[in-house]
């Protein structure tokens, strides 16, 4: 009896340790979910941000987060941005890549393509807070959206308060009064304007494009004849510096910050420069471009990884992050971001501030969806060089304007159809 | 007959033997190149396949993963008919050109000056080290600083009262290729002049003291004794100088990102800003094939010039 009772007791302990191995084997086997279990979760966030005060934005927004779900630690990671689309498409061949991505607005479709994105399409429209967030934010490719922005950044007409006191020039708001207040900056001995036009892409050469009547819809020689003879006017005054057409858009602002320049065609990402570097009274109005000008609306995009390990983790990271009120008003405070959300826009923060107010009524009068929505997306490459290269040459004060209209005009019919 | 046929054998015997040794020595050593052999193919070898095929195929962001079509010589045509092709051609050879030239006279100059040790070597050939090893973002960069209107050459000369206006080195499309070559051939100087030092450091002290004693002057010393005993690493050097200057991009992305317009766009920056800008893979894997094709031939020359050397010695 005892050795029947000790083989049933041994039964027993090996029938008992194999079903708690069996629920373990299952517990480790079934993962985590958001606030679920306590494992600890890692989420992959892939930027390109090298800046001090950008990365702390993706720090604070990560710590936000890790406080919020104690069981998930947010690992930010920087890839260089001349690097982020080859690391990417090169994770597609592998199928990996991060969870989260935030990266450059303009390039979402191109890394859509790629595949290197989870299209967003389902979770987007069940998303409550959508209505907040205005069309040209989100980013679709075939249908199916891939990015949102939580914020954006645009360009801005910087100028320099103490100098045009002391030249007797009032902050322009229109075309003509811009035209004239560089005048009497240059004849007063100062330099009246830097903006960046590296061959780069469209992003600085689109709002004067626009204002003399250019459309990629129908890319006529004649309005952007009359944009280049605009510009190339700027130079041969001595206004504008031929040097620009190798300049990006940190290289403007830092000759801006140095005190003798009137104006500076930048972002609002200069916001932290500005405050650190300029030892003069500035101010910011929208670009004077009157009604036809567009102001590109760029900035990061988020959107999540093709291969991220918990898509659903990664939905729950942005919409409490990069596209709730209080993360966008954090990257407000911080870098001068200017929130994508229409209740986060209506913060103190940037309604009273008179830099981000002054990007805020630009973004309602002139704001325009980048890239261009008459470019088509596998076209978009082609059209950001070929404009790139004209405006670098209009400024480096290469051919005449008419020509480079005309040269500009015949390639973008041919590439656009 | 015998005789004769026994020593025969007994010739032939060894004979086989070695060879049987030698081929057996050799399978035993070809194991060790395995791992070589296998990380060439991997890093070199298979990318460079892929390229090649990529070249011939039409190849962008949405079909990178996918299946590739054939396309033959259409990425070619196409990028020729955009236009940027044959400026590229001669922008690159232009850059090639001042950049080996300069690098090569410029680094022999270099090593003859600093021959003899002393403190001017001493104090300079580890600063030539430093710029060597320089990344060339940063040497770029600095010297993007340094052309600027604003920059030390620029107010150096304004201050000398030479100039009156600053001289536009990366903003006018003739000046700004030149000035980017200048630039490059800085960056690769110091690299000639080490190797040249060496190769002079290895002539026999006899026959320059030779030459001395005959009454050459230092002019006939370089010339006649110097010049001709670093012929053969001349010729390495030549062929590197010119490899580099194809390949050379990082400059020029940092410096002008190929502008103004287009004036600095060379071979290297095209294949770059036609897979990356344009996002057509398949064009800008063409450009540098064709670049690859043009080192290769420089590459047939530059064997074909050593083999007829070696014979001649």
């Amino acid at each position: 009896m005892q050795i029947r009772a000790m083989r049933h007791g041994r039964r027993r302990v090996l029938a008992a340790s194999a079903i708690l191995a069996g629920l373990g084997l299952l517990t480790a086997c079934s993962g985590t979910t958001a606030g679920g279990s306590d494992k600890q979760q890692t989420l992959t966030v892939w930027h390109y941000f090298s800046a001090p005060v950008q990365a702390k934005v993706m720090d604070d927004l990560a710590a936000t987060f890790e406080k919020a779900h104690p069981d998930v630690s947010v690992k930010n990671v920087y890839v260089p941005q001349n690097e982020l689309i080859q690391k990417l498409t090169a994770g597609v061949a592998a199928k990996s890549g991060p969870d989260v991505l935030v990266f450059d607005g303009g390039t979402s479709s191109t890394v859509a393509l790629a595949g290197a994105l989870t299209p967003i399409t389902d979770e987007w429209k069940s998303f409550p807070d959508k209505g907040q967030f205005p069309d040209s934010v989100v980013h679709s490719v075939k249908g199916d959206v891939y990015t949102v922005q939580g914020y954006v950044n645009l360009l801005g007409l910087w100028y320099n308060a103490d100098l045009l006191k002391q030249v007797g020039v009032e902050p322009p708001t229109t075309p003509d009064a811009f035209d004239a207040a560089l005048q009497k900056v240059v004849a007063a001995g100062h330099q009246g304007l830097t903006l960046s036009a590296e061959p780069g892409g469209d992003f600085n050469a689109m709002p004067w494009m626009s204002t003399a009547g250019f459309d990629y819809a129908d890319p006529q020689a004649d309005a952007l004849a009359a944009a280049f003879d605009k510009v190339r006017a700027w130079t041969d005054s001595g206004a504008l510096s031929k040097e620009a057409s190798t300049w990006d858009l940190t290289e403007p602002f830092q000759a801006f910050t140095a005190g003798d320049v009137g104006f500076s065609v930048n972002g609002n990402w200069q916001l932290g420069t500005a405050k650190k570097d300029a030892k003069f009274d500035y101010g910011v109005l929208p670009l004077p471009l009157g009604s036809k000008g567009k102001v590109y609306l760029g900035g990061e995009a988020e959107g999540i990884g093709a291969f991220a390990k918990d898509p659903k983790l990664a939905w729950q990271y942005l919409t409490e992050t990069f596209w709730s009120a209080d993360g966008e008003i954090t990257s407000l405070k911080e870098t001068g971001t200017i929130p994508a959300r229409a209740d986060a826009a209506t913060d103190p923060a940037l309604t009273q501030d008179p830099i981000s107010s002054a990007f805020a009524k630009s973004i309602a009068d002139n704001g325009w969806t980048y890239p261009d929505p008459s470019v088509p997306l596998e076209k978009s490459g082609d059209v950001q060089v070929e404009v790139g290269q004209v405006w670098s040459a209009l400024v480096g004060g290469q051919s005449t304007p008419k020509d480079l209209a005309g040269g500009l005009a015949a390639k973008l019919k041919e590439i656009l159809g | 007959m015998s005789s004769l046929i026994t020593p025969g054998r007994a010739l032939v015997r060894p004979a086989r033997a070695q060879t049987r040794k030698r081929s057996s020595w050799r399978s035993s050593r070809l194991p060790y190149l395995v791992p070589a052999a296998l990380f060439l193919a991997a890093l070199s070898l298979f990318p460079l396949v892929n390229l090649v095929r990529m070249s011939v195929s039409d190849v962008t962001t949405s079909t990178l993963n996918g299946q590739w079509d054939f396309v033959g010589l259409g990425n070619l045509v196409r990028s020729f008919q955009q236009g940027s092709l044959l400026p590229a051609l001669g922008h690159t050879a232009v850059f090639v050109l001042i950049v080996t030239t300069i690098g090569m006279v410029g680094g022999f100059a270099a090593a003859v000056a600093l021959q003899r040790a002393g403190r001017v070597a001493g104090l300079l050939l580890p600063l030539m080290v430093f710029i060597w090893a320089l990344p060339p973002v940063v040497n770029g960069s600095v010297w993007k600083f340094l052309l600027g209107d604003a920059g030390l050459i620029n107010v150096a000369l304004e201050g000398a009262g030479i100039i009156h206006v600053p001289l536009q080195f990366l903003y006018d499309e003739k000046v700004a290729l030149v000035a980017i070559s200048l630039v490059n051939s800085w960056a690769v100087l110091p690299f000639n002049a080490l190797v040249f030092r060496a190769g002079i450091l290895g002539i026999s002290p006899e026959i320059l003291e030779a030459a001395r004693i005959d009454g050459a002057s230092r002019w006939q010393e370089i010339v006649h004794v110097i010049a001709p005993s670093v012929r053969s690493t001349a010729l390495v050097l030549a062929v590197l100088t010119i490899v580099y200057g194809f390949r050379s991009f990082d400059f020029i992305y940092v410096m002008t990102k190929g502008g103004p317009g287009t004036a600095t766009s060379t071979l290297p920056f095209l294949s770059y800003q036609q897979a990356f800008g344009r996002y057509d893979f398949g064009m800008g894997a063409a450009t540098a094939v064709l670049s690859v094709l043009l080192v290769l031939v420089l590459a047939v020359v530059y064997a074909r010039s050593v083999r007829s050397e070696e014979e001649e010695a």
